[in-house]
């Protein structure tokens, strides 16, 4: 259910709109509660919290070709001066411009989506202590951590012409094993991320044998000899080249600002023609499915990619607006305290037609990559970085047992994506991720994709 | 909710062993600009409250940290305080006792600043830099920020301290016949110094100057074991993880690379951890436990010469609780690399920093090569080492510089690292 506080303001931010609107030429008001639980159970520390809680409003207002917004934890005893007062700059600092006014449809909806497997702290606390002890019948581990997130969002937006809510859940279950011997310290990681706390639970289990089996094999992992190689990429990796590529590459607050390549070259080639790429919050079920964005605009699925040639961008509602297209529901922010942004919901590839096996087969001599540990774009000179957590050694088309690790793909953007030459016909979305812009604005973000064979730089 | 109803709600909860509540008042004011056109400006105004529960007896400590929303009214505190008491019960760590009545820090709230002229006046010293025909800034986003925390727990300390930050995220431009480089660059600092941020924001678009006409290595051959300077976001990250590294807690978990006496840094070079430092936006007097912060000399002549961390992780191994302590600070024999070839790393795009492993680098997006005559700009490359190995043997510049965490050299200089 709409969390009771959000739904009893509804009136108040009805009330204040209208007071506002005295004084400006378009008023929204955005309130926004999260619920975090977690509970973590690890080899000598338990702790359940409320981590990154948090309760609050944002009202954006227009007047003289310029937005302005005002955070706050409460409305209900807001005056409309107050507000006036904050946002008002005596000789702002600007050139002339100005940014035109957004035009709304209306609209009035509740959406709801919950978790409909709930677990009791004392059964979560269970499940989390019997994987923990698993991993702890290794003699070479040294400390695990598990932990259970449960997200509960629930937002209103209101306007003239919008009074929206949602109310939706989204678990995580990690697993993070770390390996010694003696100054030799490795550790390896798995999270699950599902709309169901028992989907979670249950994901993680089945993923620990192997979380442990390469956390005690990264204790024999050398660092990789840079240089150019054949790669095959897990959907982890896939999703994370996705995101840095043309993701980052596309959001279109980008574009505003020409710090993005991507703008010139809709409807050009810039991958394989095996390729096609989408983003969205409405594209599959995962981290970032919410119905509707922080304007007030319902989800969507953006194909950015068909066939290896640039399609469109993804974009909230102000770049939208400038840019003289249509918002793609990817306006959000990192918490009510924060600006929008065009961010990244779900951003996956879609498959193709070949199998692991067959790729594996083709590789001379290569690496298989695994498993996110980070990455960084370069929307304006499409640079790429990503860091895959181990690589598998393959060799004439078998995997040797060598592994190596960190990982760390480079290059240019285009080369790499044009490069690919195979294609996994199956997808796994991973809902276990976070992004920023820049180097802040945190957000919860999805990625994933097929197994993709490519050429790239390592090192 | 006030802070007085909270402190009466968890006193009336006899279940409750100890409690801390730390509540944080933020009052901000940002620009957003597109070029040099004031997009959006934002105010913020915003209270967090979130208190810690425990629950202990003579063998466990349990604790549930728990955040009070502007939603929260006497009854629905009550049910969560209830609730956080619950989980705590249920969080079953070995004992450990809080820090005891500390010292209280109260400070006053003189410095009034009217945050929107402030943040102009940092837009004008931004823009004062933007006075080139190639190059310009691209975009904008200023943060001002009065912080105001408060501390209490049931210990009796009570501690009110008042920040202020000034936070600048800057993409600079520069177009080299139709070809655009761009750079990336989040400044933050706790002075007021308009001078220093025109110097920073021109000083960052002379760097994609150099960024946009960048060789790669084909065009350039660097000696063998060329020194090799990393400066900011790198720079801290090694010197934090080496801290973090004889951290109680590290310990504790046994995931420590290092120990009391162990060659850390090479020689005659000291650190020092310190609770405020002038320009370090991190400087904090008290600690998230109340704990009243003093400095800690950890490594002395390369070697470490204490451990340090929070009460609960020192009651578990028997030692001092130093707090959390949050600026660095470095120094040591300076080297002078001046005269010499180098490769000054100027911006990676991430920098990598694998604490269990030691893994550093990255892709770095420009750099200069100095031939021994004059710098050459490089860019597309990577560098990588191992920072358990790396730094036993690393150099400090004669350069100082001041980020939000770290006071010392400006550059750590490697000898041997990978460039590829």
């Amino acid at each position: 259910m709409l969390n009771k506080y959000l739904k009893s303001s509804i009136p108040a931010a009805k009330n204040l709109v209208k007071e506002l609107r005295k004084n400006y030429d378009y008023v929204s008001i955005l309130g926004s509660e999260v619920l975090t639980k977690r509970i973590l159970v690890g080899t000598a520390n338990t702790s359940l919290d409320e981590v990154e809680t948090e309760c609050g409003f944002v009202i954006k207002v227009y007047k003289n070709g310029r937005y302005s917004e005002y955070s706050c934890d409460d409305i209900k005893n807001l005056k409309p001066s107050d507000v006036k007062k904050a946002l008002t700059l005596k000789n702002p600092f600007t050139s002339e411009f100005k940014v035109k006014m957004l035009e709304e449809k209306e609209h009035v909806e509740d959406f709801l989506r919950e978790d409909k497997d709930s677990l009791s702290n004392g059964e979560i606390i269970k499940r989390l202590t019997a994987i923990k002890d698993d991993m702890h019948k290794n003699e070479k581990v040294i400390n695990v951590n598990t932990v259970y997130i449960k997200r509960q969002i629930s937002k209103i937006f209101v306007s003239e012409k919008k009074c929206l809510t949602q109310k939706y859940d989204w678990i995580n279950a990690m697993l993070m094993v770390v390996t010694r011997d003696k100054d030799n310290i490795k550790s390896n990681y798995h999270a699950e991320g599902e709309a169901s706390s028992l989907k979670a639970l249950n994901g993680l289990k089945k993923a620990s044998p192997e979380v442990l089996d390469i956390a005690v094999r990264l204790l024999d992992a050398k660092p990789i000899k840079p240089g150019k190689y054949t790669i095959i990429t897990d959907p982890s990796i896939s999703g994370l080249i996705a995101h840095e590529a043309f993701g980052h590459g596309v959001e279109m607050d980008m574009f505003v600002k020409n710090r993005a390549k991507a703008k010139n070259y809709v409807g050009k080639y810039v991958a394989s023609p095996l390729i096609d790429m989408y983003d969205g919050a409405a594209g599959v079920l995962s981290a970032a499915s919410y119905f509707f964005d922080d304007d007030g605009v319902e989800a969507h699925k953006t194909q950015i990619i068909k066939k290896g040639i640039l399609q469109t961008g993804i974009s909230d509602s102000l770049s939208a607006l400038t840019l003289g297209t249509v918002p793609t529901g990817n306006g959000r922010r990192e918490s009510y305290k924060r600006k929008v942004y065009t961010r990244m919901t779900n951003t996956y590839f879609g498959k193709g037609k070949d199998k692991l096996e067959d790729m594996i087969k083709s590789v001379k001599h290569g690496y298989f990559l695994f498993q996110t540990n980070n990455g960084m774009e370069d929307p304006k000179n499409w640079q790429i970085q990503c860091t895959a957590s181990y690589g598998l050694e393959i060799k004439d088309g078998k995997l040797t047992g060598k592994i190596v690790t960190p990982v760390v793909i480079s290059g240019y953007v285009v080369d790499l994506l044009s490069s690919i030459s195979m294609v996994s016909d199956k997808v796994k979305v991973i809902g276990s991720g976070m992004c920023g812009k820049g180097h802040k604005e945190w957000v919860y973000v999805s990625d994933g994709g097929p197994y993709l064979k490519a050429e790239a730089k390592l090192g | 909710m006030k802070i007085q109803d909270i402190i009466k709600c968890l006193k009336n909860n006899k279940a409750i062993s100890d409690y801390q509540l730390i509540s944080t008042e933020k009052d901000s004011r940002e620009l957003f600009y597109v070029l040099d056109h004031l997009e959006i400006n934002r105010a913020v105004k915003v209270v967090s409250n979130v208190i810690t529960i425990y629950v202990s007896n003579a063998s466990f400590t349990g604790s549930s940290v728990v955040t009070i929303s502007s939603g929260d009214d006497e009854k629905s505190l009550n049910k969560k305080i209830k609730e956080a008491v619950k989980k705590a019960k249920e969080a079953k760590n070995p004992y450990y006792p809080l820090p005891d009545k500390q010292e209280s820090i109260i400070e006053k709230d003189d410095k009034k600043y009217d945050l929107n002229d402030v943040a102009l006046k940092v837009a004008k010293a931004v823009y004062k830099a933007n006075k080139y025909e190639s190059g310009w800034l691209n975009s904008t986003e200023i943060f001002v920020s009065n912080v105001k925390s408060r501390f209490f727990d049931s210990k009796g300390t009570k501690h009110i301290t008042n920040g202020f930050e000034i936070a600048v995220e800057v993409i600079p431009t520069w177009s080299n016949n139709g070809e655009e480089v761009e750079l990336y660059k989040y400044y933050e600092t706790s002075s007021i110094n308009y001078d220093e941020i025109t110097k920073e924001i021109d000083e960052l678009l002379l760097n994609a100057k150099e960024r946009s006409v960048a060789k790669t290595l084909k065009d350039v051959k660097l000696p063998k074991d060329i020194k090799v300077l990393v400066k900011n976001d790198m720079l801290q990250d090694i010197v934090g993880n080496t801290v973090n590294d004889i951290n109680y807690r590290s310990l504790y978990f046994k995931e420590n690379h290092y120990n009391k006496g162990d060659v850390v840094l090479s020689q005659g070079v000291s650190l020092t951890l310190k609770p405020v430092v002038k320009g370090c936006s991190k400087s904090m007097k008290v600690d998230n436990n109340g704990i009243v912060l003093k400095a800690a000399k950890l490594i002395k002549d390369g070697k470490v010469a204490k451990l340090w961390g929070d009460n609960r992780f020192a009651y578990y191994l028997n030692k001092e609780a130093t707090g959390n302590i949050p600026v660095i600070e470095l120094d040591g024999p300076r080297y002078d690399y001046s005269k010499e070839k180098h490769l000054l790393i100027e911006n990676f795009s991430a920098p990598q920093l694998e604490e269990t492993n030691g893994y550093w680098g990255g892709e770095v997006r420009l750099a200069k090569y100095f031939d021994g005559k004059k710098y050459i700009p490089l860019t597309g490359f990577s560098i990588s080492g191992n920072i358990y190995e790396d730094l036993k043997s690393v150099n400090l510049s004669k350069e100082d510089a001041t980020l939000p965490d770290y006071k010392g050299p400006k550059y750590l200089i490697f000898t041997g690292i990978q460039i590829h």
